[in-house]
């Protein structure tokens, strides 16, 4: 008798056989790439007028930005400057992981349907064109980095595993909120509200060392406050960032990273019955 | 997790190529349409049920062999598309054990196609890595699934300007150019015109080879009993009969006929 190929029987709740899916997801790994790169050609992103546009909407967002704490506070700086241009992109590279992510699982319901494969694919992919979009922002930031004259120093390698943290971070929360999605649809309609929230309560607008001890206590609960202060000391101020505040950063974005997929990979057998 | 280029599978002719053992399958499903967390804080505590449980096939033992092509048929939600699920690793079952021996390609009701917003070409290649062949595999296959679509340019072209037809012919092509093991084919043949549809049975006639396995779910009896030879019955899940074609089919219509006296409408 020869040995069966695949065998399919009932599962309990609970993770997948974890190798084989491992190996599963990475003999597709190209799939990962090819869809990013269809996703972002079809946002027109393939044009060089949307290549463009990439590099322009993030300069145009931190200059409403500017503008806003210009007229607020009065007056501004360079290093304010720097610091709100910095953040934003990285709170933005967050931010679109969240929205592509929303939607991974169920605008793909035809593929789910049809084709059996590790659905965790979806979510990945989402981070992936984040990470896409993220990038040219750091070439623009450098520009403006050094245009404006911002110090440069040794410390700024930190930006590296500062980056690598905000990354697990962003797939972590785009894995969970696919998978959210799939059951109360409702969320992706509450997800700018969400976002938004996150951006006010986030040293974005203002610098983490403007805010009073109280309210810092209070920011343990948001995942990337402590994520954005270290990666301005950084790549802002040239500084070492705070021990206590790349611990935070990390537990935050292991466990989001943990629980999302665990919740995900129990839950996503049940994903084609649900769309 | 199933794939086509996950293994090369050597297999003897006439060996079994899927075996479905006490097959049950039970969906819950949500009752809404769309279930919102609006809706579950309304009904806290009222004890409303959010889900269903639909009990969509109940002790099905198959065996299909190499050199088979298997046709299955009965009325609508019979089971049919989810007996092809679940031997497509797409959905889990809740009882019994399916056994694959053999890359299998799946040609389901859906059809090809992840976004519609993306050209046929993005479609081809995402449907493909998707279900685990590597990117030269597509490139090796694709002008022929092109070229057997007969999409000309419009392979280029986002698939929400395709015509229904177009869209079936792309989904078949990609299917049975692949040139799997075993060729899962869920009612995918009744749309296209005359023309395509005979290309289609012909290319499944091709593709009726010893070392493959077809399985074919449609409502049309005559091209079924005109290909296949093996048929099995379903009905609210459960399996009537199978065997012959031509008995089977003969069972099944009486059957129909006892229920409503309306003929059913032969559709290719």
């Amino acid at each position: 008798m020869e040995k069966p190929v695949v065998v399919y029987e009932p599962y309990r709740a609970g993770l997948p056989p974890m190798r084989e899916y491992m190996r599963s997801l990475w003999s597709r790994r190209t799939f990962i790439s090819e869809f990013s790169r269809s996703e972002l050609r079809e946002q027109n992103y393939g044009s060089v007028f949307g290549q463009l546009w990439l590099i322009l909407n993030p300069l145009l967002l931190s200059a409403v930005y500017f503008l806003l704490i210009y007229v607020i506070g009065g007056s501004s700086d360079s290093i304010r400057f720097g610091h709100l241009t910095a953040s934003l992109f990285l709170f933005y590279l967050i931010a679109n992981s969240l929205t592509g992510g929303v939607k991974a699982i169920t605008s793909g319901q035809r593929l789910i349907m049809n084709t059996s494969f590790p659905r965790v694919m979806l979510p990945i992919s989402a981070t992936v064109i984040a990470l896409f979009k993220f990038i040219p922002t750091v070439i623009v930031f450098g520009i403006i980095h050094a245009v404006i004259g911002l110090p440069y120093s040794w410390q700024m390698l930190w930006a590296f595993p500062i980056l690598l943290i905000a990354l697990v971070m962003a797939l972590g929360m785009a894995i969970l909120i696919s998978c959210i999605n799939v059951y109360f649809r409702d969320i992706s309609s509450m997800l700018p509200y969400l976002t938004r929230s996150l951006l006010y309560l986030s040293p974005i607008l203002y610098e983490a060392t403007n805010v009073s001890d109280r309210i810092k206590t209070l920011e343990i609960a948001n995942p990337i406050f402590f994520l954005l202060d270290s990666w301005s000391r950084v790549v802002v101020h040239a500084q070492a960032p705070s021990m206590n505040g790349l611990i935070h950063a990390s537990v935050w974005a292991l466990f989001l990273f943990v629980t999302g997929t665990y919740f995900f990979l129990s839950r996503e057998r049940d994903f084609a019955v649900r769309l | 997790m199933i794939s086509l280029s996950d293994f090369k599978h050597e297999h003897s002719p006439h060996s079994v190529a899927v075996s479905v053992k006490d097959l049950g399958l039970t969906y819950t499903t949500s009752i809404d349409k769309k279930p919102t967390l609006k809706a579950r804080i309304k009904t806290l505590g009222r004890g409303k049920k959010h889900t269903r449980i639909v009990r969509a096939l109940s002790d099905v033992s198959i065996d299909v062999h190499y050199g088979t092509v298997l046709g299955i048929i009965g009325s609508n939600g019979a089971g049919k598309s989810s007996l092809m699920r679940v031997i497509s690793g797409i959905v889990p079952p809740t009882q019994g054990r399916v056994e694959v021996y053999g890359s299998v390609s799946t040609l389901l009701a859906l059809g090809v196609g992840f976004n519609p917003s993306m050209t046929g070409r993005d479609n081809v290649y995402l449907g493909g890595l998707a279900a685990g062949m590597s990117r030269d595999e597509i490139d090796a296959n694709f002008d022929a699934i092109a070229d057997f679509s007969e999409l000309g340019e419009a392979i280029d072209a986002p698939m929400r300007t395709y015509s229904s037809g177009m869209y079936a012919r792309l989904a078949f092509s990609v299917a049975a150019v692949v040139e799997p093991d075993i060729l899962i084919i869920d009612e995918a043949l009744s749309t296209g015109d005359a023309k395509f549809k005979e290309k289609s049975l012909n290319r499944i006639k091709e593709l009726r080879t010893a070392d493959r396995a077809l399985i074919l779910v449609s409502h049309a009896l005559a091209t079924i009993e005109d290909i296949c030879n093996e048929v099995v019955w379903l009905n609210q899940g459960k399996l009537m009969m199978r065997g012959n074609p031509t008995e089977v089919i003969a069972a099944y219509r009486e059957f129909v006929n006892a229920r409503k006296s309306a003929s059913s409408d032969e559709d290719v």
